[in-house]
């Protein structure tokens, strides 16, 4: 691994380059990209606007004047997915960075020098794990209310927990290998290793696990704003839109299936994109990227 | 042994540590059980006077001890709400939540193994890419949806071929008729059950690979005369049992509050509810406890798990005791 | 169900936990060796692919063979339950003969479940609605009419001061416990309701004592005069429990009404069975069992009524009932009640002090496209006082949907859709995000920018409830007779009138019930004139049964819900 380094944007190339070539990835690219265009698009345009209800006409099947029909205030059910598109997109963003945060923070915590402190952190760890997201989402809901940021704190709580015990054996294998131990002797930081030689040694697990929470996250907040507590009203998001219909899946069973498919659709595209991201970003598994 | 005893002390002290976070956590939320108990007709005064009676006036260490005290003798207290004891609402939600953990764990082993081990032994690359990606896929379907689908398909009144209940529990459980008991979970555990079967599936494929890489017991199988196919499957799935004992006891750990939604979705009285609910109605005692039995089988369950690693393994107790 | 994507990463997370830091990555270099393959030539990859791939049809094979026999299991697992499930209800419904014979057992789906049945102490129109008239009785009762009939006492004379109530009750009354019920216990019942503070004390706070004169006479004295007295004792005050008996609160009940409680489980059901030592004859249980099922989620009441489970569902989401009116094995019906979804808007927030805000708030609401929203069953209601209640007029016309003038009054005050006004709606997660979505949206164009802060039910109690603190709140206030909360500005609409409080205070000492509809019609004016709430709509409940059900309440069936004549004779 200790080859010299290519610049980042050539690095960046040839992982681009890699992942494209791949049917898995092609697929997980062109996605996410259309992904971030919508969500780029409805900033300032939508079909219709996301307050234009309609009392009188509540689920209605999909027509020219709404292409995939109206929901139960009688509003646009394309556009609301539309602008959903960046709701769950701030949410996958921001609990990719909270968690990698809280993940990163506990591995240097579970392999820290001190064993007490190391194995203190391992158990509360393993214990914390057990309380489901939806517990967490549901103590957070309380004082701040069914929102947005209740899904990104339980999910980055969640998988930053989830994140450290994947991701501690890779990482205790660096922090015990022979640079750390001639660094540590130079007077670096614990800090400083962990950045500088830990944190590297993680990275096709963080690459991993990290799309995988982008993944969940949207999982998570379809789930969270079923249940009452994810994003509340009058915000879009696919989680808001899915609900909704279900609630009247006895009467109108093919309403649901819009929402349903687009995160299902982002969801496998993240993992993929995950999988495919760590094989091309590995220099024993990427050939190209050696020759790079 | 002195692994042994050190996990077991680490045990002890996660589930303090737990029992006090739990605590903590629980005494921020604002609103408490008088404020529900007293309703919207209710006085300052009259709040007061509930808050006294439940002894949620009392210090937050005198309410800590008091619980942790019982827990110590095994009583996980009374719902202030019901009157009930916790133990007792939670035994008769597990009587729904269990039995559909248990089914829907055989579903994703009865798909994740079998297809694990194809996605193992299968030589095609195209194949095996199928393979990988089924088993993304299957893992990225929200349960919430899956569980719809089932519905929209196979529910009954709801789907295109009605073939099962769709919601709801029958009236009188397993007492009442077990048969239909059992059948209105069957929905709920194929939702579950092909979302864990992709992660059975990548672990088993995993584990197969690796011991087939490792060379060794399979190679030597096939030059004892068999099939690359039965070597796999005779000797390399019998070695891979460990890690499979392992991936069953987490999986199973997991499904507790992997199935919260699901119970959710087809409204069956199990654990997800009574959770949500008392976390609803402040009914603190008894969300203290329940999470904190929660926290206590996911411990549990983690040593066992452990614990049959290693008898399964010895390799793995030689290699982290020095 | 975010836990179960997480289940792909707890495999390989519980692999690096024991110590096999190694597998991730050697199990990516040997699958995907396929990939490397093609990452080198990206478009032949495929065909590279296809070569040298002897076994690759076989697994296809045992695949395809696995499918179809897991499909195969599946269906003829189910063909199983389904000639099982068939065969079940067939003999369950008909009881076994062919006549059509009245069923011995009714079953009831509600929605929502008392949490205990600690009537003394528990919050909430879900306890009051099931146990009383059914395990409990009152003084006096309510009729589905919400008037004052008769109940323990057969009859009553009012002092002329209205200061001096007396009761003649009827004979040989007893619980069911056998214990005989007299004065004794009536005012035992009252007095120990005011010393111990009990659920709703503060609603008779007018009444000073009670006493038994002889053992089929009680004597009540108020302090003051007070209309809605009698209406008072018809619920949780007017309760008469046995001054000697004993019983577990929070899971039994002990009363003398037609039925008792044979079991309850907050979570699952209640189960009444009828009192063979009931007293009277007029209202005897004609049905041996009435089971209530708390079916929280609407589409689990649905599956529950069409499966049989139960043959009543109440209430049922109008959209929801659509298919059941279509269906002639059902009966579909919408009945009146005290349910009013009030939007209050905080008298004591300097943003809400301006009237004008308050009132463009009003006009700029249209109410009849919300009642279209959820299936036009609901009716709009323009002040604090429902249908069902006394002192109710049609108010509807004071504030009819105009936008214009909501704009208007909106600029007036200084804003605009352009320099719109923030306000936060708070309401309870138990009412949909639809009511919300609403309000934002009708309320934008006429210059208000709405956040809405979506709660726990709970939460709502502890910000807006007891705190007081809010902009707007929503809620569905479902008890009867009660106006007093616009005339006691500690309450959390923070409304403080003279005007009406004195109103309302004439209304409570009027002596006759006209009297005291007028002075309450009067108060109700004011208020809704002076815009401190809008009352989005009335709802009615709509109620769905099997056909052959007869003698389920209709009206204020949420409150009030006598079961002693409900029957169910199976249709063939």
């Amino acid at each position: 691994m200790a080859v010299t380094k290519p610049t980042p944007a050539r690095r960046a190339r040839v992982i681009l380059d890699t992942m494209w070539s791949s049917g898995t990835g092609r697929y997980a690219l062109v996605v996410l990209a259309l992904w971030a265009l919508v969500a780029l698009v409805s900033l300032f345009w939508t079909p219709l606007p996301l307050l234009a209800t309609d009392g009188y006409h509540v689920w209605a099947a999909p027509s020219a004047d709404h292409w995939l029909g109206t929901d139960g205030t009688g509003a646009d059910v394309l556009s609301w997915l539309m602008a959903g598109s960046r709701t769950n997109l701030v949410i996958a963003g921001l609990t990719v960075i909270g968690s990698a945060a809280l993940g990163l923070l506990l591995v240097g915590l579970m392999v820290a020098r001190s064993t007490a402190l190391a194995s203190v952190s391992v158990a509360v760890v393993d214990a914390l794990i057990s309380i489901p997201t939806v517990l967490i989402a549901l103590l957070l809901a309380v004082p701040f209310g069914a929102s947005a940021a209740v899904v990104v704190g339980a999910c980055s709580i969640a998988y930053g927990l989830n994140l450290a015990r994947v991701a501690r054996p890779a990482a205790l294998l660096a922090a015990r290998s022979q640079y750390v131990e001639s660094a540590r002797a130079n007077g670096a930081g614990g800090l400083r290793v962990l950045v500088q030689h830990i944190v590297p040694n993680i990275t096709p697990v963080l690459a991993v696990q990290l799309s995988m929470s982008a993944g969940t996250s949207v999982l998570a907040e379809a789930g969270l704003t079923y249940l009452g507590v994810g994003v509340g009203a009058g915000v879009p998001s696919w989680g808001h839109s899915l609900s909704t219909s279900v609630k009247l899946i006895n009467v109108f069973p093919l309403t649901v299936l819009w929402p349903g498919l687009v995160v299902t659709l982002v969801v496998i595209a993240l993992n993929l994109f995950g999988d495919a991201l760590r094989d091309a970003g590995d220099p024993v598994a990427n050939p190209l990227l050696r020759e790079a | 042994m002195r692994f042994l005893v050190k996990r077991l002390l680490l045990f002890a002290a996660a589930l303090v540590g737990v029992s006090m976070l739990v605590f903590a956590a629980l005494r921020i939320l604002p609103g408490d059980v008088a404020v529900v108990m007293a309703g919207t007709n209710a006085s300052a005064s009259r709040v007061a006077e509930l808050r006294a009676e439940f002894g949620l006036d009392r210090p937050y260490t005198v309410q800590y001890l008091d619980w942790a005290g019982g827990l110590l003798h095994g009583d996980l207290g009374m719902s202030a709400l019901t009157g009930r004891s916790v133990a007792a609402q939670v035994g008769r939600r597990a009587a729904i939540t269990f039995p559909l953990i248990v089914m829907s764990l055989v579903v994703a082993l009865a798909v994740g193994l079998p297809l694990g081990c194809a996605a193992s032994i299968a030589r095609s690359p195209r194949l095996r890419g199928f393979l990988r990606v089924l088993a993304i896929a299957g893992g990225a379907v929200p349960a919430l949806w899956s569980g719809l689908l089932l519905l929209l398909l196979f529910g009954r009144g709801v789907g295109l071929i009605g073939l099962f209940p769709s919601q709801g529990f029958p009236a009188d459980g397993w007492s009442g008729d077990p048969v239909r008991a059992f059948a209105s979970l069957i929905l709920p555990a194929l939702a579950t059950g092909f979302v864990a079967a992709a992660g059975i599936m990548r672990y088993t494929r995993s584990a197969l690979d690796d011991i087939a890489s490792d060379g060794g017991p399979v190679d030597m199988a096939m030059a004892c005369g068999m099939t690359r196919t039965q070597a796999m499957l005779q000797v390399g799935l019998r070695l891979a049992t460990p890690q499979l004992v392992s991936v069953v006891g987490l999986t199973f750990a997991s499904m507790i509050t992997g199935v919260m939604v699901i119970e959710n979705l087809f409204a069956l009285p199990g654990l997800g509810a009574l959770l949500v609910g008392d976390v609803g109605n402040r009914d603190l005692v008894a969300v203290e406890s329940e999470l904190f039995l929660l926290a206590a089988f996911f411990l549990i369950l983690g040593l066992i798990v452990d614990l049959t690693h290693r008898a399964l393994d010895p390799r793995l107790a030689a290699g982290e005791e020095e | 169900m975010p836990e179960r994507a997480e289940q792909g990463e707890n495999m390989s997370q519980n692999n690096g936990v024991h110590g096999e830091a190694g597998a991730t990555s050697t199990s990516t270099a040997s699958t995907d060796a396929s990939l490397n393959a093609r990452a080198k030539t990206p478009k032949g990859g495929n065909r590279a692919g296809r070569s040298g791939n002897g076994k690759g049809p076989k697994w296809w094979l045992w695949s395809l063979i696995a499918v179809i026999v897991v499909s195969a299991l599946v269906v003829g697992v189910n063909a199983f339950f389904t000639n099982k499930q068939n065969g079940g209800n067939g003999s369950a419904s008909t009881g076994g003969t062919a006549a059509a014979k009245q069923a011995d057992t009714v079953s009831i789906g509600l929605k929502l479940a008392p949490v205990n049945l600690d009537i003394r102490h528990q919050s909430g129109s879900a306890l009051e609605q099931i146990l009383i008239g059914n395990v409990y009785e009152s003084l006096v009762s309510r009729g589905s009419d919400n008037k004052v009939h008769p109940g323990l006492a057969k009859s009553w004379e009012i002092s002329d001061d209205g200061l001096t109530y007396t009761f003649h009750l009827n004979e040989h009354m007893t619980f069911s416990n056998g214990d005989a019920l007299d004065a004794d216990d009536v005012a035992w019942s009252i007095n120990e309701l005011k010393a111990n503070k009990y659920y709703n004390y503060d609603q008779v706070k007018n009444l000073d004592k009670a006493e038994a004169v002889d053992s089929k006479t009680v004597k009540i004295t108020l302090s003051a005069p007070d209309s809605n007295m009698l209406w008072y004792l018809t619920g949780r005050p007017g309760l008469v429990y046995d001054k000697d008996g004993t019983w577990d609160e929070k899971t039994g009940a002990l009363g003398s009404g037609p039925y008792t409680v044979s079991s309850f489980d907050p979570s699952d059901k209640i189960v009444f069975k009828a009192n063979p030592k009931y007293w009277g004859t007029e209202h005897k249980a004609k049905t041996e069992n009435v089971i209530i099922r708390f079916l929280p989620d609407d589409n689990a009441g649905i599956n529950a009524l069409k499966s049989g489970d139960v043959q009543v569902l109440s209430p049922i989401t109008a959209t929801l009932a659509e298919p059941f009116r279509k269906d002639s094995n059902y009966v579909v019906k919408e009945g009146d009640g005290s349910d009013k979804f009030v939007l209050a808007f905080n008298m004591t927030n300097p943003k809400l002090t301006d009237k004008r805000v308050r009132q463009a708030i009003r006009y700029g609401i249209d109410h009849q496209q919300i009642i279209a929203s959820r299936g036009g069953v609901d009716s709009p209601l323009g002040g604090p006082i429902p249908k069902v209640d006394p002192g109710y007029e049609d108010l509807t016309d004071l504030y009819p949907h105009d936008e214009a003038k909501a704009k208007q009054l909106m600029a007036e005050a200084g804003y605009s859709e352009s320099k719109p006004l923030q306000l936060t709606l708070t309401y309870a997660n138990v009412y949909g995000t639809e009511l919300g979505d609403q309000l934002k949206s009708q309320l934008k164009p006429i210059g208000i920018d709405l956040k809405i802060n979506y709660v726990e039910f709970s939460t709502w109690l502890q910000d807006v409830h007891t705190n007081g603190d809010y902009d707007l709140s929503l809620v569905d206030h479902a008890e009867s007779h009660d106006f007093y909360k616009w005339a006691t500005p500690s309450y959390y609409y923070h409304y403080d009138s003279k005007e009406v409080q004195d109103l309302y205070a004439k209304a409570l000492a009027a002596t006759s019930d006209d009297e005291a509809s007028k002075y309450l019609a009067q108060a109700a004016k004011i208020v809704s004139e002076d815009a401190p709430a809008d009352w989005l709509f009335s709802w009615r409940v709509t109620q769905a049964y099997a056909k052959g059900v007869s003698g389920y309440p209709e009206n204020l069936s949420q409150t009030v819900l006598p079961l002693w004549q409900v029957t169910y004779t199976p249709v063939k």
